[in-house]
């Protein structure tokens, strides 16, 4: 009994003075930490926005955005914290866009990416081609943007986490809801339209008889079989019940599902190929 | 290196006979997966370096006042106690440096050079012999690191002083393709392989025991 008394209070000791030392050590350091992030951020916001006076941060489910603002208090543009799942694990990084939503820069802040190979998505010519993107741009890999071969989960990975950085400032920010399409304007006719995937086109053919979507059939898809399942019928039923294309997209395979409500709607703002 | 001098045996020790990396083959995980780059394998060894003298003199200063039952934790306690010191002094001083060693700095605590010296050494010997002890087997962890890291940067980067391209030297020029294999995981078994079978033969040929 004596004995345990002993060994418990040697052990509270050194645990006392392991803690005072330690609450010493991080009182030292937290504050120098603390100002250099604020001013690593200043500085890269500078970088982007010399004019930059002062700045407002808003959270917006993952990601963080601060808008920029000088001296006159006028938006210069937005700065964007954002973070995605890489290959080796999260990508964080700031992305700077202007005050109509195009993309002037992004800084790689942390990745966990394979060196020499993952690691691309930090190099400025992979980087540049972001430049002047808008929601307006597409945004895709393959399409306006390139992936580089042997890094293509990271470099998708970027692409993927700027187009919805993009979007979320132009939606919450710019107040660019995505142009609803009204299905009863449509004329009657057979429609077809595309949308790309990871592994090519998804081809649909969309019937519309007197200003409603009557069949929606899928004519060509490379999609992942076990993710596409879970979309289609779905989704073409979903459509074809509510009339409407901006339908809850959340079945597990919300990408396919996308991809699908795009190509449609790619095909009933085209021409019709059978009236 | 004869000498009687005891003090310069425990450096030298530690260095050459003892070698942690090459001799005893010790604390693996940091040694193979934070030598991607010279300035993060010398620094990874700087930062337990440190960590292992201060652990050393504390616990070779408090030994007789430890009981032999609770030894363990208490060592620990001391070796973790310096570590997060170390964590926050690198984050706020070296940012660099410590994005680069990410969770291997707070894994030195389970090093087990550092709780191996305070348990074979240090909670046996007088404080200033295990300074020198923590030096020695310290300078030989951090040359080990300095030895492989700079092999797998040459080869795998062909670069020397990087990740920061500011002090980055290419060495082979531009268009060089770098042995990508070396900068990998699998690659550090390779080169540490390599380097194991070298000191063998050195050791061997110079009769070093």
């Amino acid at each position: 009994m004596r004995d345990m008394l002993r060994l418990s209070l040697v052990m509270a000791v050194i645990g006392i003075i392991s803690a005072a030392s330690l609450s010493g050590a991080y009182n030292l350091t937290a504050p120098i930490i603390a100002e250099r992030q604020e001013r690593e951020y200043r500085q890269a916001l500078e970088g982007f926005f010399p004019a930059v006076a002062e700045y407002e941060t808003q959270r917006i489910e993952d990601d963080y955005f601060d808008l920029i603002y000088d001296s006159n208090n006028n938006l210069l543009g937005f700065m964007a914290v954002v973070q995605q799942q890489g290959y080796g694990g999260l990508i964080t990084f700031n992305l700077a866009a202007d005050a109509e939503g195009s993309v002037i820069g992004i800084r790689v802040i942390s990745h966990t990416e394979t060196p020499g190979v993952g690691d691309v998505i930090t190099t400025q010519p992979f980087l540049e081609q972001f430049h002047g993107k808008s929601y307006a741009d597409r945004i895709e890999a393959g399409v306006d943007i390139d992936t580089v071969s042997s890094a293509t989960v990271s470099t998708s990975a970027m692409i993927a986490a700027v187009h919805r950085a993009v979007n979320v400032i132009a939606e919450n920010f710019l107040g660019m809801a995505e142009e609803a399409l009204d299905i009863t304007a449509v004329l009657d006719g057979v429609y077809q339209g595309s949308a790309s995937g990871t592994m090519g086109d998804l081809v649909v053919e969309v019937e519309v008889l007197t200003g409603k979507i009557v069949r929606i059939d899928v004519l060509q898809q490379y999609e992942t079989p076990t993710f596409f399942v879970e979309t289609y019928p779905l989704i073409p039923n979903r459509i074809i019940e509510e009339q409407r294309l901006d339908i809850d997209t959340r079945t597990g395979a919300t990408l396919s599902a996308e991809r699908l409500i795009n190509a449609i709607r790619d095909a009933l703002t085209k021409p019709p190929v059978v009236n | 290196m004869k000498t009687n001098n005891v003090y310069l045996q425990d450096i030298s020790r530690g260095i050459i006979q003892e070698n942690p990396v090459f001799r005893l083959v010790l604390g693996m995980c940091p040694v193979l997966a934070v030598t991607t780059f010279l300035v993060n394998g010398i620094g990874m060894g700087i930062a337990a370096t440190v960590v292992l003298i201060a652990s050393n003199v504390v616990i070779a200063s408090i030994r007789n006042f430890i009981p032999d039952k609770v030894r363990i934790p208490c060592f620990i306690v001391v070796i973790a106690t310096f570590v997060t010191m170390i964590d926050m002094t690198l984050h706020a001083f070296q940012p660099v440096l410590y994005e680069a060693l990410g969770v291997f700095v707070p894994l030195i605590v389970v090093n087990c050079i550092i709780l191996g010296r305070a348990e074979a050494f240090a909670s046996k010997k007088p404080v200033l012999r295990s300074l020198f002890d923590g030096v020695g087997i310290g300078v030989g962890f951090t040359i080990a690191l300095g030895i492989l890291s700079l092999v797998r940067e040459v080869i795998g980067q062909g670069t020397l002083f990087g990740p920061d391209p500011d002090s980055a030297i290419r060495l082979f020029g531009a268009n060089y393709e770098p042995m990508l294999l070396f900068a990998q995981p699998a690659g550090a078994f390779f080169a540490l392989g390599f380097l194991l079978a070298a000191t063998n033969i050195i050791f061997k040929r110079f009769k070093i025991e």
